[in-house]
């Protein structure tokens, strides 16, 4: 690991981890990318076309199934996950987003080869980030142990994804496995930029539209009043036709 | 030439496509199978590309492709609502608004690019006008009382239809409008009892069994049966209106005591606290059911039908639809197994099918197994590949069977996938029923989910009467496991796993001509046991949307506690 990358991982983890509710957050965090990485896997398990490929992809996603509930049974323990969906009705948070994209896995996006970079380049950074929580005895007991229990399983997606990478490299295909690695992490960088620029983006469009809530709806209110209950008669509708059939509205 | 019409719903929860040829159901499935995210809420172009598939043909070969209601219309409730209860919805409004302005509000541009569909041919339903659709066209009835019941759709959260014999087959004739909703009033309850919403409502159900309904007093306060044959909620106790993150105000804890925390333990049996969770999960249902009778009393008065379709993610609710056949006023009562927001696919696309492109009415649907099947020689190939330790049968279903019978808990993965959020005996996880044990083990060890939670039984046609007191409107609900009737008094001990503490079971009847397979397999174990009834489950762990494919169920396989894996004529043993 680059000394600034874990000089400022230490850091980052130290203030982080001592927050009131961050590491029950943290926690859950981590059960939610190894759920999303099993279904990863078990895609790619699905979509290889290498038996001997599909194996090591179907362990590592039972792998990732169990890391997760580790994580949330530990996340449970410390007061997290508890916030979970609580709303009966939430015409906001439906729009998943997870390896599937448009359709397409993340194995099928990016292909064996970039697919196995990514592995590696992720399992890689996880046992770092890791090393760095254990060395710093973050943040308990508890989840120390439940650290050091996944970290078993990572250091073996770290090994099977690099030899997979090297074999690459002895079929001569040592530029191309050079550009899926430079390529996975620039987008890791890339996706970490535009999930901060998503977060700030929702603060600051959260603010504009707070405002245009209390200048647009505001003067309304009085004018607006909610449905009583009982049977009320149907809304008027267009005969049934292509044409009306087509309006959303 | 034939006519293809492609039926989807999405973006909000459940997913799921389906392609009519000819009006017949050519394939159907919910988005979750595909993606492996429970609940899949996004546009499925998963299962989109399989149904296209499956009917070897092309987007261009589309008449329309049919989306499940008008997003427009629920904008507009939106905006409405959000200003009613202004400023209270300031949190709710920046967050809705992302995501309609960010994606919903071009849900046709979406649906013409992901799907690659001209975008004149694609067309809008209303959202009850499908689920009306999906429960009304696929039914044997001619005509027929129509009642939708779920959280919300546009303005509508129950709306009632006749359904006709010529067209446009389904008339409105009256609904109640958001925020008075069943299933908003249900998942609210549900998330007092400490259960994730549109997951948990399933828990409050088997919760009740468990609890008296002690608090049905304020439970009639909350949801108030209205003279007119409806029914009213007391918005002082909730919020779904206008709160972004929760779903009752404080005046419900007042009423009702302190929230269940999540994850709690359940002991009734010990601990007073898990009794009042029980009896509040008790009452909230007794408001369901009563509730349900009251607006099914007004169809049949308002209507005169003789047959009652339901629609909606309410009739999901199998003790409420026992309810509904046992002390309803119709002769007949028909259910289509996704009756909640997935089955909407199936409604959009029968809808134009009929009304829109003026199509007649075919026969009723019976076989409900629509999802994908794998050839035996590619799960073959595939179990090779993974080292799974496996030997193929000529004879699967009598070595399952004896397998069974000797106390093994089974995944089975036979033929095509179900259709609905209930496994028929083609991804289920089977077990013999006799034996209260069994639903520990296969609660704790095998589905690894809470303890107090019920499992079905699957039992032959010939032998239902013998073991269950089924009415007789719920005989064609009761193949597809949509109502719990009780286990007669005398039985409830042989089958002590599938019985719930209440003395009910969630029961599907199989039919020899609907389930081949499955009922030679009941039969089978009935032969070496005397018993032909099997604990039936979803082939599925916590969490997890049922198995589709092989490597799904070789993944919950080998992360639960099964004993063995029967697959396509394979019988897979665990790694040593």
């Amino acid at each position: 690991m680059g000394y600034l990358r874990k000089a400022m991982l230490t850091v980052a983890s130290e203030v982080a981890w001592r927050l009131p509710g961050w590491p029950a957050r943290f926690v859950t965090s981590f059960a939610d990318s190894e759920r999303a990485s099993g279904i990863d896997m078990l895609a790619a398990a699905e979509h290889t076309e290498r038996g001997d490929l599909r194996r090591k992809y179907f362990l590592h996603a039972l792998d990732e199934s169990k890391h997760a509930a580790l994580f949330l049974s530990r996340a449970m323990a410390l007061g997290g996950n508890k916030e979970r969906a609580r709303a009966a009705l939430d015409d906001s948070g439906t729009l998943q987003r997870h390896g599937t994209v448009e359709g397409r896995s993340m194995f099928e996006r990016l292909g064996e080869m970039e697919f196995l970079a990514f592995v590696w380049v992720a399992e890689a950074d996880a046992v770092e980030q890791f090393g760095v929580y254990l060395e710093r005895q973050l943040p308990d007991p508890e989840t120390h142990a439940t650290l050091q229990a996944i970290l078993k399983d990572e250091h073996f997606h770290v090994s099977y994804s690099r030899q997979e990478l090297d074999r690459f490299r002895k079929q001569g295909q040592v530029a191309e496995v050079e550009w899926s690695l430079f390529r996975v992490r620039r987008d890791r960088w890339l996706g970490a930029w535009l999930r901060f620029s998503r977060e700030f983006g929702v603060i600051v469009s959260g603010l504009w539209l707070g405002l245009a809530y209390a200048a647009m709806l505001g003067p309304f209110r009085g004018l607006a009043a909610l449905e009583p209950g009982g049977w009320r008669p149907p809304l008027p509708r267009p005969a049934c036709s292509l044409a009306t059939a087509r309006s959303q509205a | 030439m034939a006519s293809h019409v492609l039926g989807i719903s999405a973006l909000f929860h459940d997913s799921a496509a389906v392609l009519l040829r000819d009006g017949v159901v050519v394939a159907a499935a919910q988005e979750e199978r595909f993606s492996r995210v429970k609940h899949d809420a996004a546009l499925p172009v998963q299962a989109a590309r399989w149904c296209l598939a499956q009917g070897g043909i092309s987007p261009a070969d589309l008449d329309c492709l049919v989306f499940y209601e008008k997003p427009l219309r629920k904008f507009e409730r939106i905006l409405a609502t959000a200003t009613a209860t202004f400023p209270r919805s300031w949190q709710s409004f920046p967050r809705a608004m992302h995501a309609w302005l960010g994606d919903k509000l071009w849900t046709h541009r979406a649906l013409a690019r992901l799907f690659s569909v001209r975008p004149d041919r694609i067309l809008f339903s209303e959202h009850h006008l499908s689920h009306a659709a999906s429960a009304f066209l696929c039914s044997p009835h001619a005509t027929a009382a129509v009642l939708v019941a779920d959280g919300v759709g546009e303005w509508a959260t129950t709306s009632l239809w006749r359904g006709r014999a010529d067209p446009p087959f389904l008339e409105p004739v009256a609904e109640v409008r958001f925020p008075h909703s069943l299933g908003l009033f249900y998942s609210a309850i549900t998330a007092y009892l400490g259960f994730a919403v549109n997951e948990g409502e399933y828990k409050v159900m088997g919760m009740a069994g468990w609890g008296k309904p002690r608090f049905r007093e304020q439970m009639a306060q909350l949801l108030r049966l209205e003279a007119d044959g409806a029914f009213s909620v007391d918005l002082d106790y909730f919020c779904w209106h206008w709160h972004a993150t929760e779903s009752f105000t404080a005046r419900l804890p007042a009423m009702l005591g302190p929230p269940r925390v999540p994850g709690s333990p359940f002991d009734p049996a010990s601990d007073p606290e898990s009794q009042r969770f029980a009896d509040v999960a008790a009452s909230a249902q007794a408001a369901l059911e009563d509730a349900m009778l009251h607006l099914a009393g007004h169809a049949h008065r308002a209507l005169g039908e003789r047959a009652l379709c339901l629609a909606g993610g309410v009739a999901l609710n199998a003790v409420a639809n026992h309810r509904l056949a046992a002390e309803g006023p119709f002769e007949h009562l028909w259910i289509q197994p996704a009756s909640g927001d997935a089955g909407a696919a199936l409604g959009a696309a029968l809808w134009a099918w009929h009304a829109v492109l003026g199509n007649p009415r075919l026969p009723e649907i019976r076989a409900w197994c629509l999802g994908r099947r794998f050839a035996p020689a590619a799960v073959e190939a595939q179990l090779l590949e993974l080292g799974a330790r496996f030997e193929r049968l000529d004879d699967p279903v009598a070595r399952a069977a004896a397998d069974l019978a000797s106390g093994k808990v089974i995944g089975w993965f036979e033929g095509r996938g179900e259709w609905g959020p209930r496994a028929l005996g083609n991804r289920s996880i089977l077990a013999d029923p006799r034996g209260a044990q069994t639903r520990d083990r296969v609660n704790l060890r095998v589905k690894l989910r809470e303890q107090f939670r019920p499992f079905a039984p699957a039992v032959t046609e010939a032998a239902a009467a013998h073991w269950f007191d089924i009415p007789a409107p719920a005989e064609a609900p009761a193949r597809a496991m949509l109502v719990a009737p009780p286990v007669r008094a005398e039985r409830r001990e042989e089958i002590a796993a599938t019985t719930h503490v209440d003395g009910t079971a969630r029961v599907q009847v199989v039919n020899p001509a609907d389930s081949p397979t499955f009922h030679r397999l009941v039969e089978a174990f009935g032969g070496c046991t005397g018993t032909p009834v099997l604990l039936n489950t979803s082939f599925n762990l916590k969490g997890d949307p049922i198995a589709s494919t092989p490597i799904d169920a070789m993944a919950a396989f080998y992360r639960s506690g099964l004993d063995l894996l029967y697959m396509e004529g394979c019988r897979v043993e665990r790694p040593r």
